[in-house]
């Protein structure tokens, strides 16, 4: 600490030390974020060892070999040419019921954007938009208790986005500082979002 | 079990951690809570004395701790996950404080500042707070945030190369220079 020995140094690292509170919910709001995201998938020490040999890598092959391959590459286009219609029913819907698998979500770039709605008398507000399906659970609000606002911090893609909130549970408001969309044809004025790419 | 600085590196921490992560990508989403809680506090204190507001600091513990959710299962259990995650929130913070300067917001001075001072002490309040947190705004960012690790987190300084990717003698300058700067600001208002 020899950097330290001043005091006046030492007074503003031990100052420095003490620990920060911040308010209650805002742990909350992490875990109601993380919780948005879905579970991750199950990933078994089998799996991770798939994952390994799937990893791209880089061979290095003889013009001999090249051509090889180039030709096995052929055959195999022309089997599964052959073959177009495995996997599809007699009606042209895929065997694999894509109705029930669940969606894996594409994000590429992730501004995290907060929320925030004043509602003091509300009992429960969440947030729906384009990013969670307009579904009323996904996106719990948290409340703070000394202003009476409900705020979520999300991850969003940039892009324009298209939201509302959810007053205990059915009534559906826009949010005042925001831009409004035009009527979605639900008879609901949604608020607009438009998301910077990030900036570094 | 083995303690070290303040609590910062625990050998149980690291076993609880492993287990945590392990839950967690088996899919068990309550698992990160228990990550969230062994840190938030030590992360929260990082990003507050570096941003100098609660309100940034909250927006970069939210995105440093669902960064590092999303990329759990690109955690290598070789490396120890509070250096990984401090890591990210590094990054954020640094994030953050480039957004802030690119947007040139003025932050009004907040009342939550003096309502959230820590009542630990009879001689500490929220003017004291407030006091260190312009003494640290004043130096420039990368001194303070060398300054903060080395001296409030106790990093050595192989710990905050490996999270910087700033090499041990360009840090150690870093800190050098962070308290002669406020060396010589106590030389400049001793006297006032």
């Amino acid at each position: 600490m020899s950097d330290t020995e001043h005091p006046y140094v030492e007074w503003i690292a031990r100052e420095a030390k003490r620990p920060v509170e911040l308010d209650r919910g805002a742990r909350d709001r992490v875990m109601a974020a993380v919780r948005a995201e879905g579970a991750h998938r199950s990933i078994t020490p089998a799996r991770r060892r798939w994952s390994k040999l799937l990893e791209p890598r880089v061979f290095r092959l003889s013009p001999a070999l090249t051509t090889l391959a180039a030709a096995g590459l052929v055959g195999i286009g022309v089997l599964a040419g052959g073959l177009k219609n495995w996997g599809v029913r007699k009606d042209g819907r895929p065997l694999v019921d894509t109705a029930t698998q669940s969606p894996v979500p594409l994000q590429t770039t992730d501004t995290v954007v907060k929320f925030v709605f004043a509602g003091p008398r509300a009992s429960t507000v969440s947030l729906v938009g384009d990013f969670n399906g307009w579904d009323t659970t996904k996106t719990p609000m948290a409340r703070d208790p000394r202003s009476g606002t409900w705020s979520v911090a999300l991850p969003l893609n940039a892009g324009r986005h298209v939201y509302a909130f959810v007053v205990d549970g059915t009534t559906w408001a826009n949010d005042p500082s925001a831009p409004l969309a035009p009527d979605d044809g639900f008879g609901h004025a949604s608020s607009v979002k438009n998301v910077p790419g990030p900036t570094l | 079990m083995t303690l070290r600085k303040e609590g910062w590196v625990i050998e149980k921490d690291m076993s609880d951690d492993a287990a945590d992560v392990q839950r967690v990508l088996a899919g068990d989403v309550d698992a990160y809570a228990a990550l969230v809680d062994r840190y938030y506090d030590r992360c929260a204190r990082f990003a507050v004395r570096m941003l100098g507001n609660r309100d940034d600091a909250e927006d970069a513990l939210q995105a440093t701790f669902l960064r590092a959710y999303r990329a759990l299962n690109r955690y290598q259990e070789r490396d120890r996950f509070s250096a990984w995650l401090y890591r990210i929130l590094v990054n954020q913070c640094r994030s953050i404080a480039a957004r802030r300067a690119h947007r040139e917001r003025v932050f009004v001075r907040e009342e939550a500042l003096l309502l959230n001072a820590p009542d630990r002490s009879r001689s500490w309040s929220g003017e004291d707070e407030e006091f260190v947190q312009r003494v640290l705004a004043e130096l420039d960012p990368l001194l303070r945030e060398a300054f903060l690790l080395k001296y409030i987190e106790e990093m050595s300084y192989e710990e905050m190369s490996a999270l910087t990717g700033v090499g041990v003698s360009a840090l150690k300058m870093r800190v050098k220079r962070a308290c002669d700067r406020l060396r010589d600001r106590w030389e400049r208002i001793k006297d006032e």
